[in-house]
């Protein structure tokens, strides 16, 4: 089922994200640290850019730290000053537009694959009636709605980060590989590792999505299906058709997507070490972009939990607690990958809610990526308890957070608590949606 | 370093220390100690101004002055201190000597003095072989490679009769025996405003820019006794160079030897000639040596592009071989490349 008016409301979310672009100047997201952090901030880009042009290591002086790609694509953008102190924003806020746009679109026809995959398996199951009866909205279009009309989304899109750009390649990844394009998923996959390190653990989903195809329902339903006992000819054709349609896992396309992957990964290392030719170098590279991802050196606020605690840690337990805080995220990989292996998708979807809130410099982008995704999973959402308590837990820290911090840092009268609190309840809300969904999801 | 007491010895110091900038030392390297009681004193009727000329076209006292040690901190202690480095720890930088083994310092000294000794403050005095001690101390500690040391005073070539250390250059305005004259009487303030010494100096060097290569020589030989009224006496037994090939820069200026490259920093397999240091010493042997080397990498660089080997020098030859376009085009090109790569390859696989 279609959703009715969606043109109009996606154009309508570009045209408010065009408004705030070109009359928000006085908001001053770009100085929020919820949306702007020491890897996606755009005044960053800016400043590493200017080093390079006077042929320095744009990673001197540890302002930069992102990929020297984005470099040669927004650094130029960042730096026109033709007509009015603002057009360089409107270049580059422009560009984020349109990045977003592109990843709706992305998301709407990824959720348009897992619908047909799924009512191809329900009908498989001869679930149909069932299917027609219940709740269907298309899931895609949903998704690529509440990817656009997502405030935190639109935050981070007019707030002058990078974080669409990763938004965007998680997505291509996603697309690619539930439409079986091996080459368009790898390109995602190294594009997006390169931008942020923690996408790598994508690996698995994306791969499960290439040899299983998209989501279906477990094959325990299959089994069951094949063992009922009114047709016994029926089962074994269906046991034999479950067997070869959803159950064989072909090595093939997992082939070319390592092939892909490598072909891209080493394109990708190439352009960076032309861009890096005389200032540096690829070591230098990534020491400073995953090095300084994995070892967390800049402490500033942001909507995360590890800043607070590396700011009191002891030095001796330092190394300790970093490994112990990037292993948190890497246990959590293979127990996931063994539960809902059947389900590749939701299970990047949880992949990147425990990104969002483990990684060490979380953002608004973060969790605007994995919004998108939940709409995917529209029709179980339905079902899902405590949306009240969410729904009114993400308003409330989105609007406490700013408070927190601006009592902590501009008033003087609260401290590093108030606002570490309000990242606590973030974290405590991006906990809960996986645990919901999975319940619902495994019941 | 300066010491100064009466009028024309603060004008002596002052206009010294002005020249001395212009020639490009800065202030961070000068230490200048002045009693510091005219410009501001009640007889003065040019209040916080100080002229080495009766004409007053230039006051000394403006605003670039940094005096490091003042009024009553200008004592023969705190002077061989400054020199021998031997301070309390509380001492800021900006009043210590910071030299190293390859300084060359300028020391003038200039008030009243006599038969080896310096008058400090009408209280004290600083005797000849007390400075030959704290020089001897200097270049056991390695704090100079070369020192010049002027004195401006009566008898002054009596002051470094003592000194025994190497490196050491001395000129002194007046032998022993001779006093120093000052040049002129300014009517208007009411007392000498230079000394004829430090006044021919100065009209040595007001000819002179930071790049001027006249010699030390050319400098001690303008000092005519029938204009100074006093034999300027110099000391050079233990200074090992020949003086006509010393720039007075050397000393009074500060002039560091630059080499021109191309861009701000250079990469890490750069094979140009600017970059070889060649040695001071100018050894023709070295040069050689030196310019073998280079060419030695050029055509090791040669070798690994035949070769084609995967170090880091690929990137070199890839963009050799795009002959010197620039990087960023070649960025641009290559992710459109990819870009093309990337549409065409989700097609085929449709």
């Amino acid at each position: 089922m279609e959703i009715r008016h969606y043109w109009s409301m996606a154009v309508a979310a570009v045209g408010f994200r065009l408004v705030l672009v070109l009359f928000g100047g006085d908001l001053h997201l770009a100085s929020r640290p919820e949306v702007s952090t020491p890897l996606t901030s755009l005044r960053r880009l800016a400043e590493g850019y200017w080093l390079k042009q006077v042929s320095m290591s744009p990673y001197s002086g540890s302002m930069y730290h992102g990929s020297p790609l984005l470099l040669s694509v927004l650094g130029p953008l960042t730096s026109k000053r033709s007509g009015g102190h603002h057009s360089h924003i409107y270049c580059s806020s422009l560009v984020f537009v349109a990045v977003d746009f592109i990843a709706a679109m992305l998301i709407r026809s990824t959720g348009r694959t897992l619908q047909m995959a799924r009512n191809r398996s329900l009908k498989s199951l001869d679930l149909t009636k069932s299917v027609n009866n219940s709740v269907n909205v298309s899931a895609g279009d949903t998704a690529s709605l509440i990817y656009l009309w997502n405030p935190w989304t639109i935050i981070t899109c007019v707030g002058s980060c990078t974080s669409p750009i990763e938004n965007l390649m998680v997505v291509i990844m996603l697309h690619g590989a539930c439409s079986r394009l091996a080459p368009l998923a790898a390109f995602g996959y190294v594009m997006a590792t390169h931008l942020s390190l923690y996408p790598a653990i994508l690996i698995l989903p994306v791969a499960l999505l290439l040899g299983y195809g998209p989501d279906t329902p477990p094959t325990k339903v299959f089994l069951q299906k094949g063992l009922s006992a009114n047709k016994i000819d029926m089962s074994d054709n269906g046991k034999g058709t479950s067997q070869k349609g959803f159950g064989q896992f072909s090595w093939k396309p997992i082939l070319h997507f390592i092939l892909w992957v490598f072909i891209w990964s080493c394109y990708v290392l190439s352009l960076n070490s032309i861009i890096l030719n005389k200032v540096g170098g690829l070591q230098e590279m990534f020491e400073k972009t995953y090095g300084f991802i994995l070892t967390v050196k800049d402490l500033s606020p942001n909507i995360g939990v590890l800043w607070y605690f590396f700011a009191e840690v002891f030095d001796f337990f330092r190394s300790f607690f970093l490994i112990v805080f990037n292993m948190n995220i890497i246990f959590m990989v293979l127990p996931l990958a063994i539960r809902l292996k059947h389900r590749p998708c939701f299970l990047a979807f949880v992949y990147t809610a425990i990104v969002a809130m483990l990684k060490s410099y979380p953002s608004a982008g973060d969790s605007a990526l994995y919004l998108g995704l939940l709409g995917l999973f529209a029709n179980e959402l339905a079902e899902m308890q405590f949306t009240f308590f969410l729904f009114f837990g993400y308003i409330g820290v989105s609007l406490l957070s700013p408070v927190m911090h601006n009592l902590w840092i501009w008033r003087g009268t609260g401290n590093a608590n108030f606002y570490f609190a309000t990242g606590l309840a973030y974290t405590c809300l991006q906990v809960t949606i996986p645990l919901c969904e999975h319940n619902i999801e495994c019941s | 370093i300066f010491y100064e007491f009466n009028y024309r010895h603060m004008a002596n110091t002052l206009s010294l220390y002005r020249t001395v900038k212009r020639l490009g030392i800065p202030d961070e390297r000068i230490i200048l100690m002045l009693a510091d009681d005219m410009a501001c004193n009640p007889r003065n009727n040019y209040p916080a101004q100080v002229f080495n000329n009766e004409n007053h076209q230039l006051n000394l006292y403006g605003d670039n002055v940094e005096v490091d040690y003042r009024g009553y901190e200008v004592t023969v202690e705190n002077f061989l201190r400054v020199l021998t480095g031997r301070h309390e720890s509380a001492v800021p930088r900006s009043k210590r000597l910071l030299s190293d083994e390859g300084s060359h310092i300028l020391l003038y000294m200039t008030g009243h003095g006599g038969d080896e000794f310096l008058k400090f403050q009408d209280n004290e005095e600083l005797q000849s072989h007390d400075l030959a001690d704290a020089v001897k101390q200097m270049k056991e500690k390695h704090r100079f490679k070369e020192l010049l040391i002027m004195v401006d005073t009566c008898q002054a070539a009596t002051l470094f009769s003592q000194l025994q250390s190497p490196g050491v250059l001395a000129i002194g305005s007046s032998m022993k025996g001779e006093n120093s004259y000052s040049h002129h009487l300014d009517s208007d303030i009411g007392v000498s405003v230079v000394d004829r010494f430090t006044f021919h100096t100065l009209a040595f060097f007001e000819k002179l820019n930071m790049y001027s290569n006249a010699s030390l020589n050319s400098l001690f030989n303008s000092y005519d006794p029938s204009m100074l009224l006093s034999t300027a006496y110099y000391r050079m037994d233990l200074y090992k160079r020949a003086l006509n090939e010393v720039p007075v820069t050397n000393f009074f200026g500060s002039v560091m030897k630059t080499i021109h490259t191309d861009s701000a920093y250079t990469g890490f397999l750069a094979a140009h000639d600017a970059e070889l240091p060649l040695s001071v010493g100018n050894n023709i042997l070295d040069h050689v040596m030196l310019q073998n080397e280079a060419s030695a990498r050029r055509s090791n660089i040669e070798e690994m592009n035949e070769a084609q080997l995967m170090s880091h020098g690929w990137t070199e030859v890839l963009l050799e071989q795009l002959e010197g376009k620039n990087s960023d085009v070649v960025v641009m090109y290559g992710l459109g490349t990819m870009g093309i790569l990337l549409a065409i390859s989700t097609w085929l696989s449709m």
